[in-house]
């Protein structure tokens, strides 16, 4: 709880530091808050405590992924030196709107109640509508923000109205009334569960709810999108799950199957999709669509270890868009735009960043002794103890097509030839986070009992 | 001290030290490669000599560390241990594995550019290599066997020659194809199988290999069919799992990556993929889907037998028909490695010794060939065998042992290969009267094989080595072809004694395996027949 609080206050403070235009200080300001934050959140670990008249819990899953999207907006502050001075003379805004975001996030992996959640995810969305259009004079930014808060008002109207109609079946919303209230099998109640699941499926782009997830992330600046590919979806996944975790978890045959039919059409949609895509950006787009599938595949074990797969997988792929978003920034910036041609020849002038995104691609593709492939193996793993074979078959084939895509970077990187290109400058932030990144892929890659042991 | 740790992580060692050394320093890069593939090949002298042959149907030189342990709440406890071993049956291969990677640390002479990346990855695969061949935990194995992958995907993608890209993409997807199932059927064993001590889940293969750890019930239990799907389970782990080490041997008509592969990879990775990464496949096949599912395998037996016999004619026919020289050896191993299914498949001590045996002996002769045509790639950049005649009389040292390696390799006594084949041909043969698993045209038909390798092998050696010198290149390739230089003796000579000494002495060779492998394959066969008898799968797959 106190590391909601001193988010909340962080952003404020931040938004004072730009009112009153002490513009050096943003960064460490707002990276000393969140790693106190994160300290504080640290502390809350198995106290299990309950907050304003249960409405929200902070258990260890509110804990772990609380951290984990602590941290990631954390490696997102390290590449943002000298990122948004480009954008725009307003700095303080971002980080505000930033730091707001994760306050959102943080709610929404901690609510003990649906209007919380529903509170959450508002907040956590709407200072994205702004993030997303942030450069005003760009139409690509203004049609991303304008797309995505078309849908998410959509999005949100479904969840609204699911909430109210699972408020109408149970009388409650406090997730355990609803878990005891042995409504499950009223028509009210079911419609309520397909409404949320709509709903939070337009959050975390789930086929057929993701076609925004393309154009607002290419519209958005790189770093946006950055943080929308990890915190958001981090945040979005784990609300989705403890919802059904804590809420509908009796009610999984019913609910099973959407959420198994919604989990085949997102991995096909985004990795096909994702074979014809020749622009970086919108390729990690759509894979992040495809990434939606995979964790879909551990919501549908409910209950099997499945809260630990979301953990493991999310931390794996946040550590891994961090990298591939921070080096498409860096080549975009430095070669004009992100297509795949630009990456030619990246291996001679950088080899550091040409390792760095092999890594990132090979985790996001999941191959072994990176932290990707204990994600996507342990995830497979509880989907088939729960006999899901056919959907795990399904998501292998799936693994394959990434690996085809993934690799297209690869083979521009190191098997194609640039002539004039010339090395991209790396400052000292990017470095940093990048081999942090570097070192942990490689360390919950070889010693996955890490991560895997934490809930 | 643990030598199969050192054997796979020194490697590593010197792998972060070329990684660290600056790039002035690059000419000591392939000194470095070298000196640990010699060192290597010291430590396989040890295993070598140190390895108990009388008792040695049990596994030696053990390693075993806990490396991925966590609970799973309600499913219990997760268990992955880093172990290691070697028997009869990894031992001989993982002798062969130093053995070639010195001479394709000498054949990476020819390697110029980029030389930091080049020595680094290779030394990765190294290690890989050597790790497959000695893990005992499933999953283990797995991470080895995918890690050997993207350096190979790299060196050929790389260092490789004009269509590099779409080779090593093709290399990549083709196995990678095979082992992502593979990691399904490893996930349902792991499933299937308890450790009898402490009762856990495990990936550990030897507890694999018991059908007594098997869960009464599970997915893989041998003791009642389950069904995935609608077909029976255990004879779809088998197949998932032997496709995918199939892709690897290759088996026809799986095997379309190799040619390309083989065409586009520089001379040293040729090397290692013909030598060390066909006989990963193999090594597979008999170590996991024989010895986890050898009820299926008996099952699939005749289907097996006859893989292999469509891979020797359908290798040989198609090294008939090629022009490029690399291509014709591509093709060959193919062929060649069609015997080791056949031995494999007949499922007696004969066949399989010599299946093993060839495995080996196809690991030094495609050495020696892959190089031979290194040598001659290297000085004219063609190999084109219409472009060449006359060799004998230009290169006499560099004819005398592509003699050898051609003899060698269609089965002449006195070297490896004749003996390999002959006890493949013999185990094969027996097959219908011992246990009437494979019939008896089988084996004829693969002396089929014989036959038409020695008409391809003969005929180049009569196309491009005999005759009046002429080369397409005319005065100018004279000049450049030269004869062999010190360092190519230095490969070929150990190479072609080598295969001389295990046709003479095949005890050296049969001492290491005979007793582990007779054992393994009586085992195997009584195992399989009793839970083939008592699942009574409807139809019998033998036309």
């Amino acid at each position: 709880m106190t590391s909601l609080i001193i988010v909340s206050v962080l952003a404020v403070a931040v938004l004072y530091l730009g009112l009153f235009k002490y513009k050096t200080a943003l960064l460490p300001v707002s990276v000393t808050g969140l790693l106190a934050a994160a300290a504080m959140a640290a502390m809350d670990w198995d106290l299990e405590k309950m907050y304003f008249s249960e409405m929200m819990l902070f258990d260890n899953y509110a804990v772990a992924f609380s951290i984990l999207l602590i941290l990631t907006t954390l490696l997102i502050f390290g590449l943002s030196r000298n990122y948004f001075e480009k954008i725009s003379n307003n700095v303080a805004e971002y980080y505000a709107l930033m730091l707001f975001a994760l306050a959102g996030g943080v709610v929404m992996v901690s609510f003990h109640n649906l209007a919380m959640l529903f509170i959450g995810i508002e907040i956590l969305s709407i200072s994205l509508y702004v993030l997303a259009g942030i450069r005003r004079k760009d139409p690509a930014s203004n049609e991303a923000s304008l797309k995505y808060f078309l849908m998410g008002a959509f999005a949100t109207g479904f969840l609204l109205f699911g909430t109210a109609l699972i408020y109408g079946a149970t009388g409650s919303f406090n997730l355990a009334a609803i878990a005891s209230s042995g409504a499950f099998e009223s028509a009210l109640f079911r419609a309520g569960v397909l409404l949320m699941m709509v709903g939070l499926s337009f959050k975390v782009s789930v086929a057929p709810f993701h076609t925004w997830t393309p154009d607002v992330y290419e519209g958005s600046p790189g770093l946006i999108a950055m943080f929308m590919a990890t915190v958001v979806k981090t945040a979005g996944f784990a609300a989705f799950l403890r919802l059904f975790l804590m809420a509908f978890a009796e009610a999984s045959a019913f609910w099973a199957i959407t959420v198994a039919i919604l989990c085949i059409l997102t991995l096909f949609a985004g990795n096909i999709t994702a074979v014809f895509q020749d622009r970086f950006k919108r390729l990690l787009a759509w894979s992040s669509v495809s990434h939606a599938g995979y964790l879909l595949l551990a919501i549908l074990a409910v209950g099997f270890s499945a809260s630990s797969a979301v953990l493991v997988y999310t931390i794996a792929y946040s550590l891994a868009s961090v990298a591939a978003f921070g080096i498409m920034i860096l080549v975009s910036r430095a070669r004009g735009n992100d297509h795949l041609d630009s990456f030619n020849g990246l291996a001679r002038t950088n080899p550091f960043l040409a390792f760095t995104l092999t890594l990132a691609v090979c985790s996001l593709a999941g191959i072994p002794l990176t932290a990707g492939f204990f994600g996507k193996f342990y995830v497979f793993k509880v989907a088939l103890a729960q006999g899901y074979t056919w959907l795990v078959v399904l998501a292998v084939i799936n693994a394959m097509i990434g690996i085809y895509y993934y690799f297209k970077v690869i083979i521009a990187m190191y098997m194609k030839e640039n002539a004039n290109a010339v090395a991209i400058q790396l400052n000292p932030g990017f470095r940093l986070v990048l081999s942090i990144v570097v070192f942990l892929i490689f360390l919950f890659g070889i010693f996955p009992g890490l991560i895997a042991n934490i809930l | 001290m643990s030598w199969i740790s050192t054997i796979i992580f020194l490697p590593v060692v010197f792998l972060v030290i070329i990684l660290l050394l600056p790039s002035r320093f690059r000419e000591w890069y392939r000194y470095i490669t070298l000196g640990t593939a010699i060192l290597q090949a010291g430590i396989a002298c040890i295993i070598y000599l140190r390895f108990d042959q009388a008792g040695s149907d049990g596994f030696q030189f053990l390693e075993k560390v806990p490396w991925i342990h966590l609970s799973l709440g309600n499913l219990g406890r997760l268990e992955i241990d880093y172990f290691l071993g070697v028997d009869g049956l990894s031992a001989p291969l993982l002798i062969l594995s130093a053995v070639v990677m010195v001479a394709a640390a000498i054949s990476s002479w020819e390697i110029k550019e980029n030389m930091k990346g080049y020595f680094a990855l290779f030394l990765l695969m190294d290690a890989a290599i050597m790790g497959v061949f000695c893990a005992l935990d499933f999953f283990l194995f797995y991470v080895f066997y995918e890690l050997m992958l993207l350096p190979l995907y790299f060196l050929i993608g790389m260092w490789g020659g004009p269509r590099r890209e779409y080779a090593a993409l093709k290399f990549f997807l083709y196995t990678l194809f095979g082992s992502v199932f593979m990691l399904l059927v490893i996930v349902g064993l792991y499933f299937s199988v308890t450790d009898p001590v402490s009762g856990a889940y495990t990936f550990n293969m030897l507890h694999m290999m018991d059908a007594a750890n098997f869960v009464p019930g599970a997915v893989f239990s041998p003791e009642v069919v389950q069904t995935i799907l609608g077909v029976p389970a255990r004879l779809l782990g088998f197949a998932v799992i032997f496709i995918a080490f199939a892709i690897k041997v290759p088996v026809v008509p799986l095997h379309t990556w190799l040619p390309d592969a083989h065409v586009e990879a520089p001379t040293p990775i040729s090397i290692i993929l013909a030598g060390l990464l066909l006989k990963i496949g193999g090594y597979g096949i008999l170590r996991i889907c024989f010895g986890i599912f050898p009820d299926s395998a008996l099952y699939f037996s005749w289907f097996i037998g006859m893989l292999g016999v469509i891979s020797i004619l359908y290798g040989a026919l198609n090294a008939l028909a090629m022009k490029d020289l690399k291509k014709l050896i591509a093709y060959s191993s193919v062929s060649h490695m069609g015997f080791v299914l056949l031995g494999f498949a007949s499922f007696t001590t004969e066949g399989t010794s010599g299946a093993l045996l060839q495995m080996v002996s196809h690991g030094i002769l495609s050495t020696m060939l892959f190089f031979l045509v290194g040598v001659l790639y290297n000085r004219v950049h063609d190999r084109f065998i219409p472009n060449f005649r006359g060799l004998a009389s230009h290169m006499p040292h560099y004819t005398a042992f592509v003699m050898v390696a051609f003899f060698a390799s269609l089965g002449l006594p006195g070297f490896s290969a004749f003996i390999a084949e002959a006890f493949t041909l013999i185990g094969t043969f027996n097959s219908q009267s011992v246990n009437g698993l494979l019939p008896r045209w089988m084996a004829i038909a693969g002396s089929l094989g014989i036959l038409l390798s020695a008409a391809y092998f003969l005929w180049t050696l009569q196309r491009m080595f005999f005759g009046t010198t002429r080369f397409r290149g005319g005065e100018a390739w004279s000049k450049q072809l030269i004869d062999l230089r010190p360092h190519e003796w230095a490969v070929l000579l150990p190479m072609a004694l080598l295969t001389l000494m295990l046709g003479i002495f095949p005890s050296l060779f049969f001492d290491l395996s005979n007793s582990a492998l007779a054992n393994m394959v009586q085992e195997l066969f009584e195992t399989g027949k009793r839970h083939l008898d008592s699942l009574q799968y409807t139809n019998n797959l033998r036309f």
